[in-house]
C-alpha cells in the first residue's frame, strides 16, 4: 500500500507534468519538490535516484519501504502506485 | 459520425499526441468522428519539451512549450478526443479495419489512423554516451539544465535544437563549449540570438570537432574528447553533456508494413497525405518532405483531419497512392 509520494520536478519538464498528469487521473495525491524554487534540494533527488534528472518520483509504502522512478515511466510507475 | 459500437473498435487512431495529432483530432472531434489518441510520452510532443516557442502564430511574445501543449491537450479534449498513455507497436491492414497492437499487447480496431509519431533526438554513440546516460549525458535541456547551475557544459550539435537549447542552458551553467561537427546550421536569427552569449564569453564557440569519447568516473562525467579537423583531440573539461544532433523519424513499429518510408525512414504519403496502406495517414515531423515546425505539423494535422472524414465518407479520391513518389 502507497503510504505518501513525492515528486521531484522543475518548471518546464514536460515528463514532470506526466507523472503528475496520470497521478492525477488515478486520483492520487503526491507532493510536489520543485527544483527550480528548491535548488537546495537537487542532491536529495540526486542522491536518491543517483541520476542528474527529473522527474523523480518517490513512492513510500506504509512499511516505509521505497521505491524511486527515474523519468517519466509508465512500466514502473503504474505497479509501484498500484 | 461516430460508428464505432465494440469498446476497442474506433473510427480513427491517432498515433502520438504532438501538435499534428493533437490539431487533428480537434478537427475530427467537432465533426463528430470518435477518435482515440495513443501518446507513449508527453502529450504535446516535442513541443511539450521546448521552453519557449517564438515563432508559433497567435503569441505575439512567444508562448511556453507546455503551456501549448496543454492548451492543445484541452482544446482536443473539450470536443471529445480520448488519449490514452501508451505506445502503439504495431499495425496491421486487415481491409475495412486496421489492428493496431499496443505496448501490453491490446488489439485495437480503426476504421481510419493517423500516424504523428513525430521524430526522436540521433544519438551520437560515440563511448561513454551510454554509460553516463542521464548521469551527465542528456538529451533534454528543459528536464535536465536545472542540474547544472554554476557547472560547465558542452553542448554537441549545430542546427536549430542546438543552438536554442544552449541559449536555455545560458540560465544554469558557467560556461558552455558548444561543439560543432562542420558550421553552424541553425536559422539566423537564433545565431544572432547566441551572438550575445559568445561575446560575453559564456558560449564558447567550437567549429570543427568531432566528439570522439565521454569521459567520466564514478562521480559522472568530467570531460569531452574531441577530434578537430587537423587531426588532433582535444579535452574539452566539462560537468556534463547535452547532445542535440537532429532527429530520426519514429517509424521503427512500421518496418514490417506496407507502409513506404523514404530511405531515411521518414514516411512517403501523396497529396492528401494518406501512405501506401489504404485509410492510413500521417502528418507532421514524421512525414517525408515534412518542415520540422509546429505551424506546419499543425496545418498538416488539420489537412489530414479533412481528408479523414473524405476518407471516412467515402468520397476521398487517393491520387497517387498507389504509385507514390519519394518525396524530398
Ligand atoms: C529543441 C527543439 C526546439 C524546437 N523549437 C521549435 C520552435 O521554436 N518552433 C517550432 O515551430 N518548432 C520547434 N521545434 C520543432 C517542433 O517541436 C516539431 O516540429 C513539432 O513538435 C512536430 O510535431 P509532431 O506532432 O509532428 O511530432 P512530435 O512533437 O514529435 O510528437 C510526436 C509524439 O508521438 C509520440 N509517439 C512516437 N511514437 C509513438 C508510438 N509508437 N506510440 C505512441 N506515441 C508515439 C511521441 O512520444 C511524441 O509525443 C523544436 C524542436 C526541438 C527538438
Amino acid at each position: 500500500m502507497v503510504k505518501n509520494i513525492t515528486i521531484f520536478t522543475t518548471n518546464t519538464c514536460g515528463y514532470c507534468q506526466m507523472v503528475k498528469t496520470y497521478l492525477k487521473a488515478k486520483g492520487m495525491g503526491y507532493d510536489e519538490v520543485n527544483l527550480d524554487q528548491t535548488p537546495a534540494r537537487r542532491e536529495e533527488a540526486h542522491r536518491l535516484s543517483g541520476a542528474l534528472t527529473v522527474p523523480v518520483t518517490v513512492v513510500t509504502k506504509t512499511d516505509d519501504s521505497q521505491e524511486v522512478i527515474v523519468g517519466y515511466n509508465l512500466a514502473k510507475l503504474v505497479p509501484a502506485v498500484s | 459520425m461516430s460508428n464505432s459500437t465494440d469498446k476497442n473498435q474506433h473510427d480513427l487512431v491517432i498515433i502520438g499526441a504532438g501538435p499534428a495529432a493533437l490539431t487533428a483530432a480537434i478537427y475530427t472531434t467537432r465533426e463528430d468522428i470518435e477518435t482515440v489518441i495513443y501518446e507513449r510520452g508527453v502529450i504535446g510532443g516535442l513541443a511539450a519539451v521546448t521552453d519557449v516557442i517564438d515563432n508559433y502564430p497567435g503569441f505575439s511574445d512567444g508562448v511556453k512549450g507546455l503551456d501549448l501543449a496543454e492548451d492543445l491537450r484541452k482544446q482536443a479534449e473539450r470536443f471529445g478526443a480520448k488519449i490514452e498513455l501508451g505506445e502503439i507497436k504495431s499495425i496491421k491492414d486487415e481491409g475495412e479495419f486496421k489492428r493496431l497492437t499496443n505496448e501490453i499487447g491490446e488489439d485495437l480496431l480503426a476504421r481510419s489512423v493517423l500516424i504523428a509519431t513525430g521524430s526522436d533526438y540521433n544519438r551520437t554513440g560515440i563511448a561513454g554516451e551510454d554509460k553516463y546516460y542521464a548521469r551527465g549525458v542528456h538529451f533534454c535541456a528543459t528536464c535536465d539544465g536545472a542540474f547544472y547551475r554554476d557547472k560547465r557544459l558542452v553542448v554537441i550539435g549545430g542546427g536549430n535544437s542546438a543552438v536554442q537549447e544552449t541559449i536555455f542552458l545560458t540560465r544554469f551553467a558557467s560556461h558552455i563549449d558548444l561543439l560543432v561537427r562542420s558550421n553552424l546550421k541553425a536559422s539566423d536569427i537564433l545565431i544572432k540570438e547566441l551572438q550575445p552569449f559568445i561575446d560575453s564569453g559564456k558560449v564558447t564557440l567550437n567549429l570543427g570537432v568531432t566528439p570522439k569519447e565521454i569521459v567520466g568516473d564514478d562521480n559522472g562525467v568530467n570531460k569531452v574528447i574531441g577530434t578537430l579537423s587537423d587531426g588532433k583531440d582535444k579535452d574539452f573539461p566539462t560537468d556534463g553533456v547535452f547532445v542535440f544532433i537532429g532527429l530520426k523519424p519514429n517509424t521503427q513499429f512500421l518496418k514490417d508494413t506496407s507502409i513506404k518510408l523514404n530511405p531515411q525512414g521518414f514516411i512517403i504519403t501523396d497529396s492528401n497525405l494518406e501512405t501506401s496502406m489504404p485509410n492510413v495517414f500521417a502528418a507532421g515531423d514524421v512525414r517525408s518532405g515534412a518542415t520540422m515546425q509546429i505551424a506546419s505539423a499543425s496545418g498538416e494535422g488539420a489537412t489530414a483531419a479533412l481528408k479523414i472524414r473524405e476518407c471516412l465518407e467515402g468520397r476521398l479520391h487517393s491520387n497517387e497512392v498507389k504509385q507514390l513518389e519519394v518525396m524530398p
